[in-house]
């Protein structure tokens, strides 16, 4: 497949690092100011499949030890391709060609950072349109909507500065436009099943607005996943009918998930850890734990080390979410879902948070309303649910007005049937007499067993002869 | 009249008269008194018996099907015998050769298990004498849940405290005296039936090691599961031989860690060295980072022979059986502390330190049985203080001249290298020496391990081990390497991290190297496929003496294995999870999977989870040096959970292999759980147990059986992947058998699609779909949608 590439070329790559003393040179990283990966979708007459263009110096023509700029642009066109996709493929820049000996890429877009070993040099690897024939050859093979590709590398720092300004607005203006997509704006939501191998009833929903629970797909990953392999783990769920608008409940999604789960889960709340929530897998990234004492959430993340407010860590949490069962009251999620508008809106989202990790918590701050942020305590602040609940009287949490609704919490606790109850009993054994006083006791099951008898001795020699 | 016994309490009442009731011989028995906590229901199998888990065993067997090597062809067992079993002979009780060897592995199997168990059960009960019954168990702090995997699993117990793996110890013996009592003649006569009695050993076998280990990390302060335990210092290049040495070797780490406190109690750990072979080195490194470790198992003769230590402390297993005479030798007092083990020595357990130390010092006594390992701590290091100024260092090992002399001794008869397990070419190494060119010998140093079985077979007397030993002098000398000390078991949290990179098929699968140092080419084949297995960024983990062989090699840089890759259970971490009993937790891991993910429930539960790690775990054990009975009952714990284990050249003495046949389609049908209809599963993996002969072959071997029936494409991906690329490096060419092991065309790794493509259509290869596999019918689902 790639005869003329003087390296191998392959998955078990991907994990090399390059230290500097084995790299030839450098593009981009920390000493490069301006330097950037882009993806953009053309009309098919407009690039001309496999042409590899270089602007500036060669690899061969390069000092070695030292650092360059870097740009790379992949033109690409396609009857099936969306603008909405290129983010989802620019990615892929860094899969493959990671795949290549001695090629080390870091990081995306404007923060890329690439090596090239002085050993893949040596063998040969010396110019970037060897480096352009993988990345063809790789594209085309593996997402074959893609039918024409044009690869551009620029090595010459002013023709650079013009074309990392405009990729710069590109990623903004791709950014607002994947914050700003919402549920509502489509008309089908991606599915995974990909975590079904090792939690067979769990059933991932991705939509805009809510990230799979792992962290790694989002809904674009998803629509890029199910165009390339529609029969593949990632598919498309046609999202029907809006049953529920704030809980987000859509019969598409209710249909996909009975069929996915065979029956396991009829229903889904997308926004909400009570009725129907989401299932939850094993690999989630947080949970986000009601307490009841408070009637609000506790939100943690894999990393904490420490006990949460209500007394448990996250291991133990875990085992009361996961298993791809619906759980009202502990719900796995991602930190992307943390960064949702729709972040269990339907319970109320942030206004129902009362507890989270302080990490966790000036981790997502952009995210969290200005109005509610000072007022959910930390491990810094409270340790217990009654420090938890005078942090939220004295900080106004907007919780509290939940609790003047309903203040008649039943105590009843569930009492057992006394099986044997007297007032005194005396026992008198052995020339010692005891007395049990207000004696009962109680057991949560009564067996009555037959007690069985004895077999009789087997046998010529047992009973039988002696009587 | 009340009878309090730790398992039962019995209230017997002769007369009973009350208001409302009269009683008369009233006796009450309850089992047991536990403080239930657990609310989740208890499984099918709690406390499984010989014949329990019995039909899983043998669907397992019916797969991989025994493949017989005898070792020895003869029983010599009972009176009738000798018995010759060749050729369909039958043996005087009626015995075959198959049912005879598989009965050997049992007894094997049998011997190791117990080995671990009654180890356990000296730890456990040294360590409740100490820290009392009610000391809690604690293995990870927060990151672990789920404490005891096995336990919970085999047993359907949560252990709370040290006192809880009381019963649960046991149930370990008295399975294995059942399960020693089926080898007696006359007893199981079915090859099968013996073989499933072997995973029942080994099931027992994983148990009795989480009991010693979850024990000695709870209650001696041992790494909690923690991925950055610090390293250690590993090699005799470490140590500092002006200081006083004491040498321990075994596997019961209690008189290490006595010593050590002995030493820090009054201030004097800078001024002797600690330091350990084998496991008790391990675990006493566990317990302080300070001790250091020599090395593997091997490393015993050349270690005491170089007359660097002191003082030698010997505990249990994997000990020479002449160390006394060895330890005469050099001068070194010989300090014994198990039962097990007591060397003919006499028993000072009651004597008071003082006589003892004097005793040594004079010279009177070269040994003593010491069982108390408070006292061993004591003797032993006031004894090394007061000895090692007067004990010159007593050099068994031949000057440069005095070898060459010993060479000429040599007739040329070639005995040395026919009792040579690695058949490493002595003669012609000893021929060159008397030349006086000594690099051959040298060069053997590597490979040799440490038998000494050359110098009983030399007719000429020459100290053949010695003078390999003296010739790589330099060699010892620079043996100085780091190790990660053990960090017990795998947290709950790592495992969640790893769930998305498995399924995503970024982790191409988890290798764990066990066992002992019989290795057919030394420690260094153990390090080089660590550090491969790492940088394909597989999860490596590493146990006993393999976890130091693993730490006993330097890359380029200078760096071990244990200092380049991570200790956390990640893709490309190498994870020490410590000595023998340790192992433990690499089985736990995998069953951890099952309730992480699946949130299968544990509770004697074993036969759903080992077909759910069997169907969907892709980790494959590797016992490249295995020698002892217990690496047979280890491997055998991991093969009922139905993980693969492949070993060195030397395993096929274990008398048989359990392989597969991917040719036969039929084998490989499993049920797929969402519609209950038997469908291919592919003929993954291949083998349960296999011998390779070289680390190449073993290498490619592991890559393969990684692979599952449930892999996503992504995962089977990588997974052929790293399976041709090692098997176009290492063997040469694309193997046989791509066609068998992919299912799909995305299941196809991208970067080989063209090759691969062109075997498809020569085979005439058809997709089949991924099940969601099982081999037990009653885990088929049942469809609730209406």
């Amino acid at each position: 497949m790639f005869e003329n590439i003087p390296v191998e070329v392959g998955l078990l790559h991907e994990g090399e690092r390059i230290r500097k003393n084995d790299m030839h040179v450098e593009f981009g990283g920390p000493s490069i100011s301006e330097k950037f990966e882009i993806v953009r979708v053309r009309e098919g007459n407009d690039i001309t499949d496999g042409s590899i263009h270089i602007i500036g110096p060669d690899i061969s023509a390069m000092e070695e030890g030292k650092s360059y700029p870097i740009g790379i642009l992949v033109e690409i066109s396609g009857s099936k391709l969306e603008k909405d996709l290129e983010g989802v493929i620019e990615r892929r820049i860094h899969e493959y060609t990671n795949y290549i000996e001695g090629f080390m890429h870091l990081n995306q877009r404007y923060d890329i950072w690439i090596r090239l070993s002085k050993k893949s040099f040596k063998k040969g690897l010396t110019s970037f349109t060897q480096i352009g024939n993988v990345m063809h050859e790789l594209f085309k093979n593996e997402l074959p909507f893609i039918e024409k590709i044009q690869i551009t590398f620029i090595t010459d720092a002013e023709k650079i500065h013009p074309l990392y300004t405009e990729a710069l607005g590109i990623y903004e203006a791709r950014d607002a436009r994947a914050r700003g997509l919402t549920d509502e704006d489509v008309d089908t939501f991606y599915g995974c099943a990909l975590c079904q191998s090792f939690a067979p009833t769990h059933v991932c929903v991705i939509t805009p607005q809510r990230y799979a629970n792992c962290g790694a797909i989002s809904w674009f990953d998803g629509r890029a996943a199910a165009g390339i392999d529609p029969k593949g783990p990632i598919y498309a769920i046609k999202k029907g009918e809006c049953l529920d608008t704030e809980k987000g409940e859509y019969s598409g999604v209710n249909e996909s998930a009975m069929k996915r789960s065979m029956g396991e889960v009829k229903r889904v709340h997308l926004y909400s850890a009570f009725g129907y929530p989401h299932t939850s897998c094993g690999c989630f990234e947080g949970i986000a734990f009601y307490i009841p004492e408070v009637e609000g959430f506790g939100i943690v993340l894999r990393g904490f080390r420490d006990v949460t407010v209500n007394g448990l860590g996250f291991s133990t949490m875990a085992d009361s979410t996961a298993g791809g069962r619906q759980v009202e009251g502990f719900h796995g999620i991602s930190i992307e879902y943390m960064r949702s508008r729709k972040f269990m809106s339907a319970d109320g989202g942030y206004d129902r948070v009362v507890w989270m990790p302080l990490e966790t918590k000036e981790k997502i701050k952009p995210y969290i309303p200005e109005s509610v942020y000072e007022k959910i305590a930390t491990e810094k602040d409270v340790r217990t649910i009654p420090e938890l609940k005078e942090y939220l009287i004295s900080h106004q949490h907007p919780v509290t007005q939940l609790w003047e609704v309903d203040k008649s919490l039943d105590k009843t606790t569930a009492s057992q049937m006394p099986v044997f109850s007297a007032g005194d009993i005396p026992i008198t054994a052995g020339g010692v007499r005891i007395i049990l006083k207000n004696a009962r006791i109680t057991a949560e099951k009564v067996i009555i067993q037959p007690v069985k008898p004895h077999q009789p001795r087997g046998g010529d020699h047992g009973d039988t002869k002696r009587s | 009249m009340v009878e309090l016994r730790r398992d039962s309490v019995n209230v017997k009442i002769k007369e009973l008269n009350s208001d409302i009731a009269h009683f008369r011989d009233l006796s009450i028995t309850i089992g047991a008194i536990t403080k239930e906590t657990w609310v989740e229901p208890m499984g099918p199998t709690p406390y499984p018996s010989l014949t329990t888990l019995r039909s899983w065993d043998l669907k397992l067997l019916e797969r991989y099907k025994p493949f017989y090597l005898p070792f020895c062809d003869l029983c010599c067992m009972c009176t009738y015998g000798k018995c010759d079993l060749t050729g369909n002979k039958l043996g005087a009780c009626g015995i075959s050769m198959a049912a005879q060897q598989s009965r050997t592995v049992l007894l094997a199997a049998c011997i190791g298990a117990s080995t671990h168990t009654a180890h356990a059960r000296d730890l456990l009960t040294h360590l409740i004498e100490r820290y009392g019954e009610d000391h809690p168990i604690n293995v990870g702090e927060l990151n672990v849940d789920i404490e005891a995997p096995l336990t919970r699993l085999v047993c359907g117990i949560k252990p709370v405290n040290l006192g809880d793996f009381e019963e649960v110890l046991d149930y370990c013996e008295k399975q294995l005296t059942q399960l020693l009592s089926v080898t007696h003649t006359g007893q199981e006569g079915n090859n099968l039936d013996f073989e499933s009695k072997v995973f029942h050993a080994g099931m027992i076998d994983h148990v009795g090691m989480e009991v010693a280990d979850i024990a000695q990390i709870s209650a001696l302060g041992f790494p909690k599961s923690d991925p950055e335990a610090s390293l250690a210092d590993l090699g005799l290049g470490t140590v500092d031989i002006k200081k006083p040495v004491i040498l321990v070797i075994g596997h019961n780490v209690p008189p290490a860690t006595e010593i050590i406190d002995y030493l820090k109690t009054r201030d004097l750990m800078s001024e002797a060295e600690v330091t350990g072979i084998c496991c008790t080195a391990l675990d006493m490194t566990r317990y302080s980072a300070k001790a250091k470790i020599i090395g593997p198992i091997s490393w015993q003769l050349r270690y005491v022979r170089s007359g660097v230590p002191d003082v030698i402390v010997i505990d249990e297993q994997c000990i020479r059986a002449d160390i006394l005479q060895e330890a005469q030798h050099i001068h070194a007092p010989l300090i014994a502390t198990s039962g097990k083990n007591c060397c003919g020595l006499p028993d000072r357990t009651h004597d008071v330190p003082d006589e003892i130390v004097a005793d040594f010092v004079s010279g009177k006594i070269t040994g003593a049985l010491i069982l108390d390992p408070v006292k061993v701590g004591e003797v032993a290091v006031r004894t090394a203080l007061a000895i090692a100024p007067k004990r010159e260092k007593h050099k068994l090992l031949p000057t440069h001249d005095e070898l060459i002399k010993l060479a000429k001794k040599c007739t040329g008869c070639v005995l040395c290298r026919r009792a040579c397990p690695n058949d490493l070419p002595i003669s012609y190494a000893v021929k060159a020496a008397a030349q006086g060119n000594i690099s051959g010998l040298d060069e053997l140093y590597d490979d040799c391990v440490g038998c000494g079985r050359c110098e009983s077979a030399c007719p000429q007397k020459i100290p053949v081990h010695s003078i390999i030993v003296a010739a790589a002098e330099k060699k010892t000398r620079d043996e100085s390497y780091r190790i990660r000390t053990g960090r017990g078991a795998i947290q709950d949290i790592e495992i969640r991290k790893v769930g998305g990179p498995l399924v995503l098929g970024e982790i191409p699968g988890i290798v764990a190297f066990v066992g002992c140092a019989n290795f057919p080419k030394g420690s260094r084949e153990v390090a080089e496929m660590c550090m491969e297995f790492a940088k394909r960024r597989y999860i490596v983990c590493t146990s006993g003496c393999s976890a130091i062989s693993a730490g006993m090699y330097r890359n380029e840089e200078g760096k071990t294995a244990y200092e380049i890759y991570p200790g956390s259970f990640e893709a490309g971490g190498i994870v020490n999870v410590g000595s023998c009993v340790s192992n433990a937790h690499i089985s736990g891991a995998a069953i951890k999977i099952a309730s992480i993910f699946a949130r299968r429930p544990l509770r004697g539960n074993y036969e759903e989870i080992a077909d759910y790690v069997y169907n969907r775990v892709g980790a494959v054990g590797v016992a490249w040096g295995a020698m002892s009975q217990k690496a047979a009952s280890i491997a055998a714990g991991f093969w009922r959970l139905g993980i693969p284990v492949v070993v060195g050249p030397h395993g096929t003495k274990y008398r048989r292999m359990l392989l597969g046949r991917s040719d036969k389609e039929q084998d490989w049908y499993v049920y797929d759980a969402r519609t209950g209809e038997k469908v291919y599963g592919g003929p993954v993996p291949e083998h349960l147990f296999f011998a390779a002969e070289t680390k190449e072959e073993a290498m490619v071997m592991v890559a393969k059986l990684t692979m599952r029936p449930n892999d996503t494409s992504k995962g089977r991906a990588i997974k052929l992947t790293n399976y041709i690329d090692l098997h176009k490096r290492l063997i040469g060419g694309m193997p046989h058998d791509v066609h068998l092991l992919v299912r799909k065309q995305a299941d196809i790794p991208l970067t080989m699609k063209e090759d691969i493509e062109k075997i498809l259509k020569e085979m005439e290869w058809t997709e089949h779909e991924i099940p969601d596999p099982t081999l037990l019918s009653r885990m088929i689902r049942k469809s609730k949608e209406a």
